[in-house]
């Protein structure tokens, strides 16, 4: 599979925050999260790959070709759907979408027809008056109107219902179905990923702490339990996090089989995408 | 895709369109008859027009400061530029709106407003673009909140210092004296300067604007 | 087919999916020359990544169990008689060894063992 999007050392000073060389590349054909918590730099790097904050130094490369260079060109292969949506409130459906339209060269009228009506949404309406959810719906149908390739969304699920939110994950699936798509879409909600998502990519003060397929992730860490005299030197450095209390031990592992082979009468269970991120986080946090 | 980013901005305009075209066929016959002015109209259409563009041209940008847009727009194939240059285009157009609804009125009530004749189009035209030629890249530099304060103050001393300034200008035949020019090619020098100063001024812009975290 | 991923296994998801897949054309319950899900789909109704997937297709590939037309999709493969019975051999005799194995260390000697196989293969004949 090609990489669709390649970073290399991405940086940027802001005030009071910066990104520390991201580095990450996306696979074609693949679901990308992008895991961590709010303020952890997933707006900036995102905003950063969209040319909105201008990068200090490294490189961004989409299709194999540097954005900076190929700006509009690439653009037109991008969907984007953007965290609050950024729409003239005032405006109606109609009327936004008139003025984005023009920008695609390859805009597609019966897609974006289509989409209207299977959201039920109405042209007329003022966007003020959308809900969180059609609001959404909105955003992604400007967003794949256009044949894009690849699809960025910055927490498109944030603030928005189960229900709504199973409806969009399923969207992303239909997408996918075309050969050559690909998603990447930040969150904090780990559940979004849990169904979906083939790759993880894991920030947290703007530094890329974790990039893994999500399934490999899954199979090589795993959430121990035991007495803690199965502690020692050795064994504790098998575990990202550990939380000891007089009862026994709690921890997570990225080694999974090693700790199979060196602890034995512990209870070894799976994780979930969000205790192997705080995990991550928390094992960073204690570094400093 | 010029075009589609001026219309944006008509559209975000729109509700005060209608406000600002009675404005404009009211406000120089009422300004000419209150202030008694006798220089065929002239100092009422620069200060109709200034106001009308200054307040349309600030509804937009504070559309722009609450929601965002250009974000949005700067994520699609819109250049940073283009969005610029939509801005210089959109006074442009709205100038030109000004100078046909107040012809449109002069004809219809020639006993209360005067013909601007070409000379005084092309005046006008540089004075609104010395006002906006400063206050859009200050904007982009600055932003809408910090701007709004010091254009509020520059519009509301205009009707104190314009008139005296042009009302000089044309009383003071010395300066006149000075452009041993033809007289075709006076009529046109406003234009020819007004094209330099808008042009220099969106260049600035577009630097600007292309340095912006957005 | 069916697939059952078991979320308390040890075993990482590609081979359990894998393994099935295997099982299940040596079983003859895919035939000769069918065409499997899209690694996309199949990734869909497991719940699993479509690189999960993609490794699980390009492994049975690399083992002669299935082959991908470009553009197409994956076929179970069809010269793959003589691989079947050598692979079903394999599973069989991979499963022996390790009652073998066991066998041994808990003391169960050669005859023991044979008479519980043949003990089975008569209940199985009653049944």
């Amino acid at each position: 599979m090609n990489n669709i999007l390649e970073l290399t050392d991405l940086s940027k000073e802001l005030d009071h925050f910066r990104l520390n060389k991201v580095s990450f590349s996306l696979m074609e054909g693949c679901i990308t999260g992008f895991i961590g918590v709010n303020g952890s730099g997933k707006t900036t790097t995102i905003k950063t790959i969209l040319g909105l904050i201008l990068k200090d130094g490294g490189s961004i490369k989409l299709f194999g070709k540097e954005m900076t260079e190929h700006e509009r060109d690439l653009k037109n292969r991008i969907g984007v759907v953007l965290d609050e949506g950024y729409f003239y409130d005032d405006m109606t459906l109609k009327e936004m979408k008139n003025i984005i339209s023009p920008a695609y060269k390859s805009w597609d009228e019966d897609v974006f027809v289509s989409y209207i009506k299977r959201f039920n949404l109405s042209l007329n309406q003022k966007i003020s008056t959308l809900s969180k959810g059609m609001r959404m719906k909105y955003a992604i149908t400007l967003a794949l109107s256009h044949h894009a390739d690849l699809l960025i969304m910055d927490e498109p699920t944030s603030g928005l219902d189960p229900l709504v939110r199973s409806e969009l994950m399923d969207l992303l699936l239909e997408f996918m179905k075309e050969e050559g798509k690909t998603v990447f879409f930040s969150t904090h909600m780990t559940s979004d990923l849990d169904k979906i998502a083939d790759m993880l990519i894991l920030i947290d003060d703007g530094k890329i702490l974790l990039s893994e397929e999500k399934d490999q992730l899954l199979d090589t860490h795993a959430i121990v339990k035991g007495d803690n005299k199965l502690l020692n030197e050795q064994t504790r450095k098998l575990f990202l996090v550990l939380r000891e209390t007089a009862y026994g031990f709690e921890g997570v592992t990225s080694k999974k089989s090693s700790v199979h082979q060196q602890m034995s009468d512990v209870l070894i269970e799976k994780p979930t995408i969000e205790d192997i991120m705080l995990a991550y986080i928390g094992g960073s946090k204690d570094a400093i | 895709m010029l075009f589609n980013l001026v219309i944006k901005d008509f559209i975000i305009a729109k509700k005060y369109l209608v406000f600002m075209l009675v404005f404009a066929i009211v406000g120089p016959i009422f300004i000419t008859s209150k202030l008694e002015l006798n220089n065929g109209g002239f100092i009422s259409f620069v200060v109709t027009a200034l106001y009308s563009l200054y307040i349309l041209f600030n509804t937009v940008s504070m559309s722009e400061d609450k929601y965002k847009g250009s974000a949005l727009l700067c994520a699609t194939p819109y250049t940073r530029s283009s969005l610029v240059k939509a801005k210089y285009l959109f006074i442009c157009v709205l100038f030109i709106c000004s100078v046909a609804v107040y012809t449109m009125v002069s004809y219809i009530v020639p006993e209360l407003l005067g013909r601007l004749n070409i000379t005084n189009i092309g005046l006008a035209f540089l004075i609104v673009t010395v006002f906006f030629g400063i206050l859009i890249p200050v904007q982009f530099r600055f932003g809408f909140e910090k701007t709004k304060f010091i254009a509020f103050i520059v519009v509301f001393l205009t009707p104190f210092i314009f008139p005296p300034i042009v009302e000089w200008l044309e009383s003071n035949p010395s300066l006149n004296v000075t452009f041993s020019l033809p007289q075709m090619l006076r009529g046109w020098l406003p234009f020819v300067l007004t094209l330099l100063i808008g042009l220099v001024s969106m260049n600035i812009s577009i630097r600007i604007y292309s340095r912006k975290n957005l | 087919m069916k697939i059952i991923i078991k979320n308390s296994s040890d075993q990482p998801l590609y081979q359990q999916i894998k393994d099935q897949i295997k099982a299940a054309i040596l079983r003859n319950e895919l035939a000769e020359g069918e065409l499997l899900p899209s690694i996309r789909s199949l990734a869909n109704d497991l719940q699993v990544s479509v690189l999960t997937t993609k490794r699980v297709y390009t492994e049975l590939e690399a083992e002669g169990f299935i082959t991908t037309k470009a553009g197409k999709g994956s076929y179970v493969a069809t010269e793959s008689q003589e691989l079947l019975a050598e692979s079903k051999r394999y599973m069989v005799e991979s499963k022996l060894t390790e009652v073998w194995e066991m066998a041994r260390e808990l003391g169960i000697n050669k005859d023991e063992l044979y008479s519980m196989m043949d003990l089975l293969f008569e209940e199985d004949e009653q049944a």
